[in-house]
């Protein structure tokens, strides 16, 4: 446990003096909510942006602290000689682990303040639990596919593929927007992508509506996926690191 | 490095260990102790397999055949390194961490670690202690390195090219500290170009060429093996120790 809170700690101080890594997680979902949503008057439509930013705030946590940052580190000394150290893969990746959910609950409470700040948004007093329940939910499904990311991107390619792959995600997704304002061939396309599918959950949840199984299983699936993708590029990486 | 030495004392060993990346064969049948209170030079060329034997011995890959151990256990099991230390391969730190924050982090691997300002005052840190660990000059970054390989108090460090980019001073300074350690019962593997360093500090020298053991023995073992007077040991560069290999391996 020790070790993983200095590996908590390593992590955590290294992203927060990288201004790289604070901008697109903590500075750009709060401004691009400012940008297109606030100040506004609408109390539904605040509501459910405040959610899809909040979002948008974990996929870049997800997608830049696991899928760039685990790709940049895995090649280097520093990553080789950790593994002359009394320490298991375990503690590394609970450090990691702990780091990332400190900076997703800063980004997405970010957005939420600010939200709460600029415009008359409502949440229900008994939604706020299922609606974070949902973002961490797919959070978790997010941030599995960004450590998949992480281990099949070269070290080069990762951080311009995590910043296309977080864009196009929450865009496609309809986080920016919402759903209904996408293009007809974005929309079709949509259907079938994960942020899609955490919209759907996360919006059901903070509106007070019911959640559609469907879009459950999907998440899982997705999950499932990308689970295997980063265990068998670990494998694969764990393979070539020493040549 | 005898028979007669080896036994359940033996600090680090590898026994008839190979190793195979697809079509290259990285060691063929590799044996090495290490005893305490010993300094063991690893020496070969480029691709040699050094790389490789060190990363079998620390648990950072397993042999395709043969045995490692260390401390008599298996160093693949993270517990196993508690009591040794390496350097990293090339000096690569975190850009933006601090020089105490590095040493800080490494020790708390470690039951029973070197306090942070004896280890930054033994190698030349005291007054680098804030600066981050990515701006320090390379000979800088080395010794942080070697720091680092004795942060968690260990019986066996591993040092790779330790000396490459200090200046003679810190040179020395080093091999003070290596000599003290090694007095007090350490035992010390340490891989390097430079003939003058392993003569100046090994009690046993492996040479390692193609993934073998092409000669072991003191300094003057390996000179005399490869037909080279005494003489040629005291040119402190590394031409002299390339022509005792070159000689030894017949220019495999």
């Amino acid at each position: 446990m020790r070790i993983a809170l200095a590996h908590f700690k390593e992590q955590t101080l290294r992203h927060l003096r990288s201004p790289g890594y604070l901008l697109p997680t903590l500075a750009m979902p709060g401004l691009f909510y400012f940008l297109f949503e606030g100040p506004d008057t609408e109390p539904a439509l605040v509501t459910l942006l405040m959610a899809s930013y909040a979002m948008w705030a974990i996929l870049g946590v997800a997608f830049f602290q696991f899928g760039s940052g685990i790709a940049e580190e895995r090649a280097t000394p520093w990553e080789r000689f950790l593994r002359t150290l009394p320490l298991s893969g375990i503690q590394r990746l609970a450090g990691r682990v702990l780091s990332a959910a400190l900076f997703a609950a800063v980004a997405a409470a970010v957005v939420i303040v600010e939200a709460h700040l600029i415009n008359p948004v409502s949440v229900a007093a008994d939604r706020w639990l299922p609606w974070l329940g949902a973002l961490l939910a797919g959070g978790v499904v997010l941030a599995v596919g960004g450590i998949a990311v992480g281990y099949w991107a070269s070290p080069r390619a990762a951080t311009p593929l995590a910043t296309l792959a977080w864009l196009l995600l929450a865009y496609l997704g309809g986080l920016w927007a919402t759903p209904a304002e996408l293009p007809s061939w974005a929309a079709e396309v949509s259907r079938y992508l994960p942020t899609r599918m955490w919209g759907e959950v996360t919006w059901a949840a903070v509106q007070g509506q019911a959640t559609s199984l469907g879009d459950w299983l999907g998440l899982v699936a997705y999950a499932a996926g990308f689970a295997v993708l980063a265990l068998w590029g670990y494998r694969r990486d764990e393979g070539a690191s020493y040549r | 490095m005898t028979d007669a030495a080896v036994g359940a004392q033996a600090v680090a060993e590898l026994r008839g260990v190979h190793k195979r990346y697809g079509e290259v064969e990285a060691l063929r049948g590799v044996d090495l102790d290490i005893q305490p209170g010993e300094l063991v030079a690893l020496l070969g060329p480029n691709g040699a397999g050094k790389t490789t034997a060190v990363s079998i011995l620390l648990g950072q890959r397993r042999p395709d055949a043969g045995s490692a151990l260390l401390f008599g256990r298996d160093p693949t099991l993270p517990a196993t390194r508690r009591l040794a230390g390496a350097t990293p391969q090339m000096a690569g730190f975190p850009d933006n961490l601090t020089v105490a924050e590095v040493v800080d982090f490494v020790r708390v691997h470690y039951p029973d670690p070197a306090a942070t300002p004896e280890l930054l005052g033994r190698f030349g840190l005291a007054e680098l202690a804030g600066r981050r660990a990515g701006g320090l000059s390379g000979g800088q970054q080395r010794r942080l390195a070697v720091a680092l390989a004795f942060a968690g108090r260990p019986r066996l460090v591993v040092l790779d090219e330790p000396t490459t980019g200090l200046d003679v001073e810190a040179r020395r300074g080093l091999w003070e500290v290596l000599r003290a350690f090694v007095a007090d019962g350490g035992a010390v593997l340490l891989t390097t170009h430079y003939l003058e360093e392993a003569q100046a500090l090994a009690s046993h020298v492996v040479v390692l060429a193609d993934g073998q053991v092409v000669a072991h023995g003191s300094v003057e073992d390996i000179t005399t093996r490869a037909g080279l007077s005494p003489g040629h040991l005291r040119v402190p560069s590394p031409p002299g120790l390339e022509e005792a290999i070159l000689r030894l391996t017949g220019g495999r």
